[in-house]
């Protein structure tokens, strides 16, 4: 039976690796993700979990014994955060294997959490998933492997978690049995290893990526990416068939029925959102939370059907693309842009270096956008 | 120890295909031909950028896959894990880097690699520096050489220093085995690669390559070169088993050093004195590589 137990984000994600079998694993300690190389590597130690840990000296050996290992033909799981994140850049720009690794949010000018490191990937040709609690750092890990092992997909996925307030901070999960996990996600077939035995020639003509060298391999990349959307959205409606729970996909909205205007939020802000969405709306106020999960590939076209039915969107972006803006804020106003009316869209910035976010500072956002339809707001805000 | 295998005693299985994108005269094709012959078919390869990555990349029709200049060891790692995390220990995990990849850049990773034991072969391919690119100097290029970052000029007389001795660094992480080898000596070569395929752990052979392109003489003359540097003593033929020095090739008389890098444009503009440098360091080395013979290093 499942049960549950309390648990810190690093320990949820450890165990969501655990549970999805992970074969070889790697990675070099940087807060605040440090624990979950522990989680590991006791994990193994104990037998509770069947894998080789390869104890490297830096990430971005971590990053390409990774993909190694991928090659090899093994389910492989890794974990970093921020400055390690970076390290990492290199080897993960193109990177086509289905690889998962745990980002655990920490920001380029302190050790707490935004998500511009996480950001600063977002050119990579990775998955890019964020979750809002610990139930779903676990849940999200075992999906992103069916994600990324899935034939269609074949790519790496980034799961981000804030740090310290999911990575260090402890609530009930429910741990699902190794059994129902074991049935959603069977063994790693690769479509292309060491381990497929196909013919040479066939296997050297059926390396994606091919194209080297050519524009064309570029347009096959993102093409290839943008496709993984609906792989995403079926997954997740196969994780809540399975085990009872979903997380929208490539986004959720929450108590949008009757909204003027939504506010768009990552991570857990999106959790803090919920609450204070709920008392506004107590009050009367007509405003709905889109808590976005998917970033990468941006659901461009998603986000342009929704977004006809509200007047006003509020972005909260809790990074800053230093020298233009908001990431989020700038790539939504480009994907509404060929709307005929388009909604009111204002910008906002919190939570950056870790500051609090608070449900009054939601609640700000909030009215915020939705008092756009009676004044323009033609500034973005630093909350 | 290692003995030497004549080339024609080795499975006569051509495993690399003719023709390479390699200088002419490169000696690399010789390392690449003769080294999956002894590996055999079971064999899968990584290479990182560098002239090795040029000769093998379209001719030898295996498994593998590349990476960035300084994961070939992190890669490596990745392969062999995943392997034995599936029960398979026969596959022959091997790695076709240069002296850049290995001494340089590549260094902190494989440095990690051979700390944890990692079960795989790395093969250097030594030419001395990065003649992919065009021939700077690298960690592994020799004192007053020139090449095209440490140009002969008024104010510069080639690198200032000697090239990191790498047998002897990855000797000091209690690998299992570690060797020289080169290009002028194929059977020796061959000899080590089927000792050491078969052992567990860390395997380490820097292979020098005299470069034609890069070192400055006629493309024919590769082997020649090659069997110069040896039998000058500027390039000793060694390996340690387990910790325990093996000098593998003692011709009875060194030949002087000026024979060797008197045919190389790259050292051409050395004075006598530099010269007598060059002698001091290669007569002493060997000397006490000679000690040293049969015993184990102190490390």
């Amino acid at each position: 039976m499942p049960h549950k137990e309390l648990m810190v984000g690093n320990k949820a994600v450890a165990y969501g690796a655990m549970l999805s079998k992970i074969q070889v694993t790697s990675a070099y300690p940087i807060t605040p993700q440090t624990t979950i190389v522990q989680y590991l590597a006791e994990f193994v130690a104990n037998g509770k979990l069947d894998a080789k840990f390869i104890e490297v000296e830096s990430e971005i050996s971590a990053m390409i014994s990774m993909q190694g290992a991928s090659f090899g033909g093994a389910r492989t799981f890794t974990a970093t955060s921020g400055p390690g994140l970076h390290y990492m850049h290199h080897p993960m720009y193109g990177c086509r294997r289905p690889i998962v690794m745990a980002v655990v949010h920490r920001g380029g000018k302190s050790m707490q959490p935004d998500h511009t490191d996480l950001m600063a990937q977002r050119d990579t040709g990775w998955i890019h998933l964020y979750c809002e609690d610990n139930q779903e750092v676990l849940d999200t890990t075992i999906q992103a492997f069916k994600i990324a092992e899935d034939k269609r997909v074949h790519l790496p996925i980034a799961l981000g978690m804030d740090g310290y307030i999911l990575s260090y901070t402890a609530e009930p999960v429910e741990i699902p049995d190794q059994e129902d996990v074991d049935n959603f996600l069977p063994p790693f077939k690769p479509k292309y290893s060491l381990g497929t035995a196909i013919p040479y020639d066939e296997w050297k003509a059926a390396q994606p990526g091919g194209g080297y060298g050519t524009q064309e391999a570029w347009i096959e990349h993102h093409e290839h990416l943008m496709k993984s959307k609906k792989v995403i959205n079926e997954v997740d409606e196969a994780f809540f068939k399975a085990f009872g729970r979903k997380y929208g996909g490539l986004f959720e909205e929450y108590k949008c029925e009757d909204a003027d205007a939504v506010v768009i939020a990552m991570g857990t802000i999106a959790s803090t959102a919920r609450s204070a969405i709920t008392q506004l709306q107590a009050d009367g106020h007509k405003v709905g939370l889109l808590k976005l999960k998917t970033f990468r590939p941006f659901p461009g076209d998603e986000l342009r059907e929704i977004a006809k039915k509200y007047k006003a969107i509020g972005v909260i972006d809790r990074n800053v693309c230093l020298g233009s803006g908001g990431v989020v804020y700038n790539e939504l106003r480009g994907a509404l842009y060929d709307m005929d009316e388009r909604p009111n869209v204002v910008g906002f910035h919190t939570g950056m270096a870790g500051k609090e976010v608070t449900p009054d500072h939601i609640k700000h956002i909030a009215k915020k956008t939705l008092g756009s339809l009676d004044e323009k707001v033609d500034k973005v805000e630093w909350v | 120890m290692s003995k030497p295998i004549p080339t024609t005693r080795i499975e006569p299985v051509e495993i690399m295909k003719p023709g390479t994108s390699s200088c002419q005269g490169c000696g690399h094709g010789i390392i690449a031909r003769n080294a999956m012959k002894t590996f055999g078919n079971n064999t899968c390869f990584i290479s990182v950028p560098g002239c090795i990555w040029i000769t093998i990349q379209r001719s030898i029709p295996l498994y593998w896959t590349g990476t960035s200049f300084q994961g070939g060891a992190a890669l490596l790692s990745g392969i062999t894990n995943a392997l034995q995390a599936q029960g398979n220990t026969e596959t022959n995990v091997v790695a076709f880097v240069g002296d850049g990849g290995t001494a340089d850049i590549g260094m902190q990773g494989l440095s990690a690699a051979a700390e944890r034991n990692e079960n795989f072969f790395w093969l250097c391919a030594d030419n001395h520096a990065y003649m992919n690119t065009g021939g700077q100097r690298s960690g592994a290029t020799p004192k007053y050489a020139a090449t095209t970052t440490t140009p002969i000029g008024v104010a510069s007389r080639g690198k200032k220093t000697w090239g990191k001795n790498l047998p002897f660094i990855f000797a000091a992480h209690h690998v299992p085995y570690v060797g020289t080898a080169s290009v002028g000596n194929v059977n020796d070569m061959v000899g080590k690669i089927e000792y050491a395929k078969d052992i567990y752990g860390f395997k380490f052979l820097q292979v020098q390559s005299p470069c034609p392109t890069g070192w400055g003489f006629d493309p024919s003359q590769t082997v020649k070169i090659a069997k110069l540097m040896t039998d000058t003593g500027l390039w000793p033929l060694y390996e340690v088993v387990d910790g325990t020095f093996h000098l593998n090739y003692k011709p009875k008389e060194l030949k002087p050093v000026s024979e060797a890098l008197k045919p190389q444009r790259r050292f051409r503009h050395l004075t006598d004195g530099e010269v007598s440098e060059f002698q001091e360091m290669a007569s002493g080395r060997w000397e006490e590589l000679m000690k040293l013979d049969g015993k184990p290093l102190p490390i």
